[in-house]
């Protein structure tokens, strides 16, 4: 049964994204995933196919961001993990990982590895629909280096 | 040795310095050819500026010491005042004041087989520009976005000048260490804070010229 986890409304602010959360459908699942441990996982299935892939600093820079990620060149490519994750890239790592959709107590969703949600090495994810992603890194140093991605299902 | 400061303040001047050597290349410079790649593998929509996107180097960072801080040098030259002069050889370009003299500033430049030389314009100017990874970088770091907005931590760094219709540029660096040596693909890169400086004195027209090598 899918039902709605988590819908926050979206405040318009100056710190754009960081006040806009939305993860939909997603349904909590048992600790079968990389992740497993005292928390909740969700399936990551949606995550699986070609993305258009890029980033943005300032929100002013998010519209054209995403009108070239959805040109989904050099698409990034996120297959199936061995169990319930999803085989993806860390910041500054060119070695692929099987990663878990997490839920951290407050709400927020992360992916990363088995560890409790909101680890440095997790992506906190901002919004998620099937056809859009909009992640960025938790650790204050990568997330300044990268800025956020947005990732447009090709 | 080349160090940064990431300070705001501009290195001071120091006029007439190495007047012989830069008098010397200047008047046995060779003549120019029309601006071509050295290398079709060049020739690219985007550019390898560099292995590390995602390293922050702030917009005041310019070269304080050694040969590549900027500074106003001897510069016997029949351009006219606004012209840049890259010397490729030499790691250097020059901003024509006029009255022989020039600013120098200290670039990075590309690596063999990506250097070229040439007469053109700065065809466009921009600041914080975007920098899309080469295929090949994607291949060697997938995790790479395949388009980052410009920013702090944008390769290209803080200001770009296009230069004619090529896909070469003047730009920033998010890797100040590496004004000095021929890394790129062919573009020229100066540290942030003295691209800026550049980029203010720079007009769109303005005439570029790339020598390859001094011949003496």
């Amino acid at each position: 049964m899918k039902h709605r986890v988590e819908k926050l409304a979206c405040v318009a602010m100056a710190l754009g994204l960081s006040a806009c959360a939305t993860v939909e459908n997603l349904t909590p699942t048992a600790s079968r995933s990389p992740a497993s441990g005292s928390y909740e996982t969700l399936p990551a299935d949606r995550l699986i196919g070609k993305w258009g892939m890029a980033s943005y600093r300032e929100e002013k820079d998010r519209a054209r961001t995403e009108r070239i990620a959805r040109q989904c060149r050099q698409p990034y490519v996120i297959a199936k993990g061995p169990t319930d994750g999803v085989m993806m890239h860390v910041a500054d790592d060119s070695q692929q990982y099987e990663l878990a959709l997490k839920r951290a107590r407050d709400g927020k969703t992360y992916l990363g590895f088995a560890t409790p949600p909101g680890d440095p090495q997790d992506r906190e994810i901002v919004s998620m629909t099937d056809k859009e992603m909009i992640m960025r890194f938790v650790d204050p140093d990568a997330n300044t280096r990268y800025g956020t991605f947005i990732y447009v299902r090709c | 040795m080349t160090t940064q400061d990431t300070t705001s303040t501009r290195s001071s001047m120091r006029p007439w310095l190495a007047a012989a050597m830069v008098a010397t290349v200047a008047l046995l410079a060779p003549s120019l050819a029309q601006a071509q790649a050295a290398s079709a593998a060049a020739q690219r929509e985007t550019m390898n500026v560099g292995d590390e996107p995602g390293r922050i180097s702030t917009e005041e960072t310019i070269i304080r010491d050694g040969p590549y801080a900027r500074q106003l040098v001897f510069f016997r030259s029949n351009d006219p005042p606004g012209t840049l002069v890259i010397h490729t050889s030499e790691r250097f370009l020059y901003y024509v004041l006029g009255n022989n003299r020039a600013l120098r500033y200290g670039i990075g430049v590309g690596r063999e087989g990506f250097q070229w030389s040439g007469l053109v314009k700065v065809s466009r100017k921009a600041e914080w520009p975007d920098w899309t990874p080469p295929p090949e970088m994607i291949t060697r770091q997938p995790y790479l976005p395949r388009f980052m907005a410009g920013g702090p931590g944008n390769p290209m760094g803080a200001r770009a000048m296009y230069l004619g219709s090529t896909v070469y540029r003047i730009h920033g660096t998010n890797q100040p260490e590496t004004i000095g040596q021929s890394i790129s693909s062919g573009c020229f890169r100066l540290a942030n804070g003295d691209v800026i400086d550049l980029f203010s004195r720079t007009n769109v027209g303005a005439k570029v010229v790339i020598r390859h090598s001094a011949q003496l």
